[in-house]
C-alpha cells in the first residue's frame, strides 16, 4: 500500500510542486490551502505523516499543529516553512521536524522516508 | 499555574455549585485564597489559575478578591478557562491541563515555571524551594511531606536518596517505600512542582503524543526519574509557621476537620499572624453582634469564630463557625458546626455536627444533627455523622 502524505500549504505553485515530487517518490498525495482543510482532510483522507506549512491564510500552520496532535496524538508532522524563526515556539517543538523550505528537496524527502519508517516501527 | 479545576466530587454537596478552590473555608476564606496568598508572599505575581468545571463561582471570587496586582508592572492573577484550542475535550490529567495551555506558557516564556493545586491549606514561602531547586541545578523540584503510611493510597510517594535526588516515585501505591528509619511513614508529594520551563514544555509533549493518562504523578514524574535532575523540596524548610500544617480536604470529613482545627487555642494554622495574612474578598458588613442578657434569653458565643454581619441574638453558639451575615435567634443551640454565609436560624432551633451550606433559612424549632436516620432522608450524612444541608434548600 502507498503511503498517504498531506501537503499543507496555500501557494498553489508549491503545493503542485510537492504533489509531482512526492508522486514521484511513490506516495499517494492530498492536499490542503490551509490548517482547517488539513484538519478536515485528517478525519477524511487518514494519511500516514503531514507536511504543515506555517504562515497560511484561515488557520495557520502552528494552530492547526495543536489541534493536529490533540486529535492524532501519533501521526508524524514536518513543519515545513521559509522561517527558522518559528522554531523558537513552544508548539512547534511538538513537531516531528522542522525543514526550511528550499528548491532542493533533498532534505525534505530524507526526512519524509524516515519518519515513515519510525511510524511503521510505532 | 494553579491548577483549580478540581471537582471535588467527595466534597458533594458543597461542590454542587462551584469547584473545590471554591468551597468556602475558614468562616470566611475560600480554599484557593491560601494558595494564592502563598504566591503573593513568595513574590509571585505572575499567576494563571487553570479552571474548567463550574468555574463561575471562582472566577467572580478571583475577579472581586484578588483584582490586587498592578497589571502595569506586568503583574496578574488571571483566571484561564479550558481554551480548546488543542483538544475539544476537558483536561484529561494535570499534564495535559498544563500542555492545553502551551500558547499561554509562550507568551510569557517565564525560566521556570511553578505549579500549584488550587486544592490544599497551607502556608509556604515558595521561594524557598525555588531556591533550592536553582541552587541543585534541579530541572524539575517536587515538595513532599511526611506522611503515615496507612495513607499511601491517596499520594504520589517519593523515594529519595541522602542528597534528596528523586530517586523512585509511585502514585498511590499499597505498598509504599517507607522513610529510612521510620517505617510507619511515607514522603508524599504535595503536588507542587518546579520546572524549568524548555523541559517541561518538551516532556509535555513527548506525554501529549504517547499513550498517557497525561498525569505529572503517573507520567511525568516517573519518566523523568534516571533522565533528567529530579530533586525532592522538604516541606519543612519552606513552611511558613513551622508547624506542618497541610491539608487536602478531599472529603467532606477532612473538611470539616480542617476548619474545626481553626477554632483550637492554638491552631496549628494561625490565621492571625500578620506576617503571613490569608487574602481573600470580603463584601462590606457591619461588625458581629450578641444580644440580650436576660434571665433565660442570653446571646453568647463560646469557642467559636464570629464573622462580620452576624446577628447572635438571645441564642447559643458552641465550638461552631460562622461565616458572614448569620443570624441566630432566641432559644437556638448550635454545637460544632460549620455555618457558611447568609444563614438564618430560627427560635428554638438544634443544630449539631452540621455543615449548613450558604443562604438557608432554618425554620423555627428545627432539630439538625440530633436524628441521624431523619436527617439522612434529606441530608448527606458522612459516616462519622457529620450533616450536610445544601446551598438554598427551601426548609
Amino acid at each position: 500500500m502507498k503511503k498517504k502524505i498531506l501537503v499543507v500549504e496555500d501557494e498553489e505553485s508549491l503545493r503542485l510542486l510537492y504533489k509531482e515530487e512526492l508522486e514521484a517518490e511513490g506516495y499517494e498525495i492530498l492536499t490542503a490551502g490551509n490548517g482547517r482543510e488539513a484538519i478536515q482532510q485528517l478525519e477524511t483522507g487518514k494519511p500516514d505523516l503531514i507536511l504543515l506549512d506555517i504562515v497560511m491564510p484561515v488557520m495557520d500552520g502552528m494552530e492547526a499543529l495543536g489541534r493536529i496532535v490533540g486529535k492524532e496524538r501519533k501521526i508524524p508532522i514536518i513543519l515545513n516553512t521559509s522561517y527558522s524563526g518559528y522554531q523558537q515556539d513552544f508548539m512547534s517543538w511538538a513537531a516531528d521536524a522542522y525543514v526550511t523550505k528550499s528548491d532542493d528537496l533533498t532534505e525534505l524527502k530524507k526526512k519524509i522516508r524516515e519518519l515513515l519508517r519510525k511510524g511503521k516501527a510505532r | 499555574m494553579v491548577l483549580a479545576g478540581g471537582r471535588g466530587e467527595r466534597l458533594y454537596p458543597l461542590t454542587r455549585d462551584r469547584a473545590k478552590p471554591a468551597v468556602p473555608f475558614g468562616a470566611i476564606y475560600r480554599i484557593i485564597d491560601f494558595t494564592l496568598s502563598n504566591c503573593l508572599h513568595s513574590g509571585i505575581r505572575h499567576i494563571y489559575a487553570l479552571t474548567q468545571y463550574k468555574s463561575i463561582s471562582l472566577n467572580r471570587h478571583i475577579q472581586l478578591g484578588w483584582n490586587i496586582l498592578s497589571p502595569p508592572l506586568g503583574e496578574f492573577i488571571e483566571a484561564v478557562p479550558a481554551q480548546q484550542r488543542i483538544d475539544e475535550h476537558w483536561y484529561q490529567g494535570t499534564a495535559d491541563a498544563i500542555f492545553q495551555n502551551i500558547y499561554t506558557l509562550q507568551e510569557e516564556r517565564p525560566d521556570l515555571v511553578l505549579i500549584l493545586s488550587g486544592d490544599h491549606i497551607y502556608k509556604m514561602d515558595y521561594r524557598k524551594m525555588i531556591a533550592f531547586h536553582l541552587e541543585r541545578e534541579s530541572d524539575l523540584t517536587v515538595a513532599a511531606i511526611r506522611m503515615d503510611r496507612n495513607l499511601s493510597r491517596e499520594f504520589g510517594v517519593i523515594e529519595a536518596d541522602r542528597d534528596w535526588r528523586m530517586i523512585g516515585f509511585q502514585e498511590k501505591p499499597e505498598e509504599p517505600k517507607t522513610i529510612p528509619g521510620d517505617p510507619g511513614g511515607i514522603m508524599a508529594s504535595m503536588g507542587i512542582y518546579i520546572f524549568n520551563t524548555e523541559l517541561l514544555v518538551r516532556r509535555l509533549i513527548e506525554d501529549a503524543r504517547s499513550e498517557s493518562s497525561h498525569d505529572f504523578g503517573k507520567d511525568i514524574i516517573p519518566g523523568m526519574i534516571g533522565k533528567d535532575q529530579v530533586f525532592v523540596f522538604d516541606f519543612r524548610k519552606g513552611d511558613f509557621g513551622g508547624t506542618g500544617y497541610w491539608r487536602d480536604v478531599g472529603t467532606i470529613d477532612a473538611y470539616y476537620e480542617a476548619n474545626m482545627d481553626l477554632i483550637a487555642v492554638t491552631p496549628q494554622l494561625n490565621l492571625y499572624d500578620p506576617q503571613w495574612p490569608i487574602l481573600t474578598y470580603q463584601p462590606p458588613s457591619p461588625p458581629a453582634k450578641t444580644v440580650w442578657i436576660e434571665e433565660r434569653r442570653v446571646g453568647t458565643a463560646l469557642n467559636s469564630i464570629i464573622s462580620n454581619g452576624c446577628i447572635i441574638s438571645g441564642g447559643n453558639v458552641k465550638r461552631s463557625i460562622l461565616s458572614p451575615r448569620v443570624t441566630v435567634h432566641s432559644f437556638v443551640e448550635i454545637e460544632d458546626s460549620i455555618l457558611l454565609e447568609g444563614i438564618d436560624v430560627g427560635r428554638n432551633a438544634k443544630i449539631k455536627r452540621t455543615i449548613i451550606d450558604k443562604e438557608v433559612q432554618i425554620p423555627p424549632g428545627m432539630e439538625i444533627g440530633y436524628h441521624l436516620d431523619e436527617d439522612a432522608k434529606r441530608f448527606t450524612v458522612t459516616d462519622s455523622g457529620i450533616v450536610v444541608v445544601p446551598k438554598g434548600i427551601r426548609l
